[in-house]
């Protein structure tokens, strides 16, 4: 039977696939299309939490910090009191604990201040406009961060004597250290963001006249809603959580008595409660529902157990009780729960007769909070909800007036400080539309990268990362509770990651990966597919010679295909055992053996090979050869594309997973290969024998290749051709290595243009 | 014209059918020594009955190192050699060919060099005090050089010192060299790689070259540009009224003329020495002592043969840029040892490929220690040993 690539894929992407090897074995492989990595997809910043963790399993800190930043200006505080929506997501959960994600991003922040912190370079301003951000919370400095990154001038008000919003007024210092906040701030202003503190804005007109051309409302929800209950506000030693936090984080002190209780089942409750407790006072917390249908960490609500707090599960106040204007106690009735109701979690019904009463001097109630208008003039012109937010396009966060845009808790009610960095991103992404005058919904789909697998079965159970605690006795004071993990665990942790999801999703192929590529080309046609698979005998037959295989869809058919996999291999009677390849293997793939006759020669492990190539290009005896990107089918390809002079434009895997889309350029060829180190000068100088009118290729930015120094391979050999062709009569301008960055795949088609432009110059 | 005739012409030319299946080839064949199967007597013997296929498919046509030895040790006077390069050239019409090393990057540059629109910039190492013209009597056929010295960069072997050194020795005997801006390669490679068409066209274009510039006497510091030069060209380009000579040749007729400084009258140690002869300079062109007596006229230098020496020298381990595997890294170690053995502290050669295949076999570092002896061309060593002229 016969079929096409083509015929191929459409069936990986519809149909149950399998891969079979008749002639070794009655293994059945499934092929799946592979699903992005869960941990990016629930985050909502898309952090690229498996390029992290792998790089963190290599011991590349500082370039694991550097992936988080690309996303998130605040690693040590979500690293520390991030919901983490990544590890409910993680696909280790199916098989032990997921993987510490949250702990390991605080490890990263930890080692950056434990080696000193490099100050900020500013950025210069390169455009005109000037932005005003309303509040300093995680969304407002997100989105300053973002927009002074983009060459805007930004200004931040804020109507406190300090930076932070919420992280700072309303997150407890055990939890988030000053010192933390004060640090990711900083580095925010080193860039360039001017925070103007203690100053309330009153009237965005006002604003706008004085130059600001465009503005992002963020002030958050500062306002605690009422419990509506009969005493309420009538007594002394009633005061509302956020009052109660704010004053504790600002002045170290708030008015409370010995006997607090605390309404509410949320993170500001608990979060209230521990405070209290660290104040000296015995704290109760009264909540409606039961433990399971509590909305705070449970890791939290755990922890406030642990320290002291009582909880009341299953209880409504029903009433405040006073005596001499002041809060003696409050009145409660317990609650079984009802049928779910429009949240999905389950209503609580009031049990007729079971009131009980508590007593207490001080009740906090913590019950939610809404966006404090007050600030606003009485004609603002501004939509606002029932619920006292901002009214905005969800995908623009633009509000109905132009050039004034709103995001975080201020629209969406209290929600967690991931999703407020995350709607400052989109504020800083509309608002450098709005102000470059593009429309603000970007039309452009996303693209869908198709990669496909052979999926891994995770090898055994590995206990996940505890992070160290301070000992309860020690938690009568504001002292940090959780104190981080150390170097040693933070490495293995992160090697119990699964790796999941598509391969260019990693910073890098790093050691001990356990996923590799094959190609699966059909007998006769000259472009294959890359399969992934996993590098161990007991899940996929691995070999160095291409196998014969067979795929399937439907029953009863069978398509032969070739399996080859991607790896370097040496042929030994061509290797001189010279040992270069040993030398520029960052992965220790290739080792000297001595054979019986005091020869040495060269092995691949194809365990640690990850087929980048490198070695290839320097093996003065051409005895290496590469897996499916052997120099004859490269070649072959240069040939055919040559018929009509051209540019030859060879990429990298990953830039060529940037720029699939934009391949049909007049006149210019792109050529896959692996690594750019894999493009030996060679290659180079073979397309110049052919006709070429230029030779180009474009690798990763420098630091970022994803086989550690491929790319430093590429510019060397660039640089060894270059100099060749020089003597050959053939410009420089005509040969080039060139870099592009994921973030803005668009460049290619300047790099090419330029490269074309600069071609026809040096005619 | 059938392959089937062309094998039979082959054989006739090259004298094959004398084959008696002696042996005695395969006896000094460094390849065959190593590798245990008897090259030379096996291929001619395929070449008479077996399939043009059998022959012309088979790998071990493209081991062979074209040294020659084979053919000095023939008593029937089959010239294996050519035998070979001839096979070649019919296998390489049928799309066969050796592995190319360095992946193929030398073997584009010699084919680059056959476009008729090459600009090259080639002689960008000419410094000052060096001096050349563009008409003239001799000529300096300059070779492969400018790229090697580059392609080469990571062996550190400052190869154009060659080329500077011969300028050099040309100045010093009142010579101003033609040196020509559109010299291309000799195609020496190619040709014996069985790349019989670019070869005809770089011969067709050195000739014009060197016709145009009006050179009587063509000197060069590569044996292989030398044999070309003189003994093929001739045969592709028809007859060409120039005198081709290799640089130890010029050395070796103006002896008289050159003053070397005196070692010792420097405090300096005088140098053991021993010299590699090249295939093409050796037995291709039976030139052996000349090079000897520049070396022996240099004051107090010694010269130490190695034991196989002359007619019996053994090749630098590889030859076409081709199939240079662990048999060629053997020989080449083999044969720094035996030239550590004469004692001598410097192996002198007068191939710039001698130089860069020995070079690149110390530039292992297992095997640094057995094979290490320092290495120099011979026009490098002469024109280091000459006195300033006054």
């Amino acid at each position: 039977m016969k079929t096409s690539t083509a015929d191929i894929i459409t069936a990986l992407k519809t149909k149950e696939v399998y891969l079979q090897f008749p002639q070794i074995g009655r293994g059945r492989y499934p092929i799946r299309k592979i699903e992005p990595s869960k941990c990016k997809v629930g985050c909502p910043i898309d952090t690229d939490v498996k390029a992290y963790l792998g790089l963190i399993s290599v011991g590349k800190f500082e370039k694991a910090l550097e992936v988080v930043k690309r996303d998130n200006p605040f690693p040590g505080i979500c690293g520390r009191v991030c919901v983490h929506p990544c590890e409910t997501e993680c696909r280790r959960n199916e098989v032990d604990q997921a993987l510490a994600i949250c702990a390991l991003k605080r490890f990263l922040a930890d080692y950056e201040l434990n080696k000193g912190r490099i100050k900020n370079e500013p950025i210069k301003s390169s455009r005109r406009e000037k932005i005003a951000v309303i509040g300093s919370g995680p969304a407002g400095l997100t989105a300053a961060h973002d927009l002074v990154r983009l060459g805007y001038r930004v200004t931040v008000f804020e109507e406190l004597p300090v930076a932070g919003g919420m992280l700072y007024t309303g997150i407890p210092e055990y939890r988030l250290p000053r010192e933390i906040i004060k640090t990711e701030i900083d580095a925010i202003r080193e860039l360039g963001v001017k925070i103007e503190l203690n100053t309330r804005i009153r009237d965005l007109n006002k604003l706008q006249r004085q130059g600001y051309g465009a503005i992002f409302i963020a002030v958050g929800a500062h306002k605690g809603l009422k419990l509506r209950i009969p005493g309420e506000d009538e007594f002394e030693g009633f005061l509302d959580c956020i009052t109660f936090l704010r004053a504790v984080n600002l002045t170290g002190k708030a008015k409370i008595g010995k006997k607090v209780v605390v309404i509410g089942g949320g993170n500001a409750a608990i979060d209230s409660a521990r405070t209290a407790l660290r104040l000296g006072s015995n704290v109760h917390i009264v909540y409606r529902r039961s433990r399971r249908e509590m909305p705070a960490n449970a890791w939290e609500v755990e922890e406030a157990e642990r320290e002291g707090v009582k909880m009341h599960y299953l209880a409504s106040p029903v009433q405040i009780i006073g005596e001499d204007g002041k809060v003696v106690g409050m009145k409660c009735i317990r609650n079984r729960l009802g049928p779910p109701d429009s949240s999905g979690r389950r209503r609580p019904v009031s049990i007729k007769g079971s009131e009980f009463q508590i007593e207490a001097d001080t009740i906090i109630p913590a019950i939610s909070q809404e966006p404090d208008l007050s600030w606003l003039p009485k004609v603002h012109g501004l939509k606002i909800s029932k619920w006292n937010s901002f009214l905005v396009d969800q995908e623009t966060l633009a509000t109905n007036l132009p050039g004034i845009f709103a995001g975080g808790d201020c629209v969406t009610g209290p929600r967690t400080v991931i999703e407020a960095i995350a709607a400052g991103h989109l504020a800083a992404r509309s608002i450098d539309r709005y102000l470059q005058g593009k429309p603000l919904r970007d039309e452009a789909k996303p693209r869908e990268r198709v990669e496909f697998e052979i999926p891994t079965q995770p090898k055994g159970k590995k206990e996940r990362a505890q992070m160290r605690k301070l000992s309860l006795q020690k938690r009568r004071s504001f002292k940090e509770v959780e104190l981080g993990i150390a170097k040693k665990r933070a490495v293995e942790e992160s090697t119990r990651c699964l790796r999941c999801g598509l391969c260019f999703e990693c910073a890098e192929c790093t050691p001990n990966c356990d996923k590799r590529l094959v190609a699966l080309t059909i007998p006769g046609e000259a472009s294959g597919l890359l399969l992934r698979v996993p590098v161990d005998y007991a899940q996929f037959p691995l070999s160095n010679e291409p196998l014969q295989g067979e795929l399937s869809w439907a029953k009863g058919e069978g398509y032969p295909v070739i399996v080859e996999p991607v790896i370097a291999k040496v042929r030994d009677d061509l290797c001189r055992g010279c040992g270069d390849c040993v030398e520029i293997c960052d992965y220790s793939a290739p080792q000297l053996y001595e054979q019986e006759n005091g020869v040495k020669i060269s092995i691949i492990d194809q365990a640690l090979c990850k087929g980048c190539g490198v070695c290839a290009t320097i093996c003065p005896s051409s005895a290496i050869t590469m897996g499916h990107y052997s120099d004859g089918r490269i070649n072959r390809f240069v040939e055919q594309s040559l018929t009509k002079k051209g540019i030859v434009c060879f990429v990298c895997n990953w830039v060529y997973n940037l720029i699939e889309d934009v391949e049909e350029v007049a006149g210019l060829r792109v050529i896959r290969v692996i690594c750019s180190g894999r493009i030996s000068p060679a290659l180079i100088l073979r397309a110049f024998e052919n006709g070429a009118e230029g030779v180009i290729g474009i690798g990763c930015p420098q630091g970022e290749c994803h086989y550690i120094s491929g790319n430093e391979t590429a510019e060397q050999n660039f640089q060894r051709a270059k100099s060749i062709l020089r003597t050959l009569g053939i410009s420089a301008e005509r040969v080039k290595f060139e870099r592009l960055s994921s973030d803005e795949p668009e460049r290619f088609d300047e790099i090419i243009s330029s490269f074309a432009e600069a071609i026809k110059k040096a005619r | 014209m059938e392959i089937k005739t062309e094998i039979q012409n082959i054989v006739k030319r090259t004298k094959a059918y004398n084959c008696v299946e002696c042996g005695k080839c395969s006896s000094v064949c460094p390849i065959s020594l190593l590798n245990g199967v008897c090259l030379p007597r096996v291929t001619v013997r395929k070449a008479l009955f077996e399939t043009t296929d059998v022959l012309l498919r088979d790998e071990l046509l493209w081991s062979c190192l074209n040294c020659g030895l084979c053919f000095e040790r023939c008593d029937f006077d089959v010239r294996f050699p050519e035998f070979i390069r001839d096979l070649r050239i019919v296998a390489h019409k049928m799309g066969q060919g050796g592995v190319l090393s360095h992946n193929g990057a030398l073997q584009s540059i010699m084919r680059m060099m056959a476009s008729a629109e090459l600009r090259q910039n080639r002689l960008g190492w000419l410094s000052r005090g060096l001096e050349t013209a563009e008409k003239g009597e001799y000529l300096y056929f300059v070779g492969c050089l400018p790229y090697f010295d580059t392609f080469f960069a990571y062996l550190d072997l400052d190869l154009l010192n060659i080329a500077k050194s011969t300028v050099k020795i040309l100045n010093y005997l009142g010579i101003t060299p033609v040196l020509m801006p559109d010299e291309r390669c000799c195609g020496h490679d190619l040709y014996w790689t069985g790349d019989l068409e670019s070869f005809k066209i770089l011969a067709q274009l050195n000739w014009e070259a060197i016709k145009a510039t009006g050179a009587k006497r063509v000197i060069t510091s590569c044996p292989e540009c030398y044999y070309m030069l003189k003994q093929e060209y001739p045969k592709y380009v028809g007859k060409m009224e120039v005198e081709v000579i290799h640089i130890s040749q010029l050395l070796s007729e103006n002896l008289p003329e050159l003053k070397f400084r005196k070692p010792k009258a420097e405090g300096r140690k005088p140098r053991k020495v021993t010299f590699q002869d090249p295939c093409r300079l050796g037995r291709f062109a039976g030139v052996y002592e000349e090079p000897r007596e520049v070396i022996a006229a240099v004051e107090g230098n010694k010269l130490y043969e190695m034991g196989k020496n002359r007619r019996e020298a053994i090749c630098c381990g590889t030859s076409g840029w081709m199939t240079c595997g662990t048999w060629s890294k053997q020989i080449q170690v083999a044969r720094l040892e035996e030239a550590r053995r004469t004692g001598a502290g410097l192996l002198i050669t007068s191939c710039p490929k001698c130089m860069i295949h020995f070079k690149c076999a110390q530039a292992d570092r297992d095997r640094a220690k057995r094979a290490k002896i320092e290495i120099q061309d011979l026009a490098t060593f002469v024109a280091e040993n000459l006195m300033e002229r006054r």
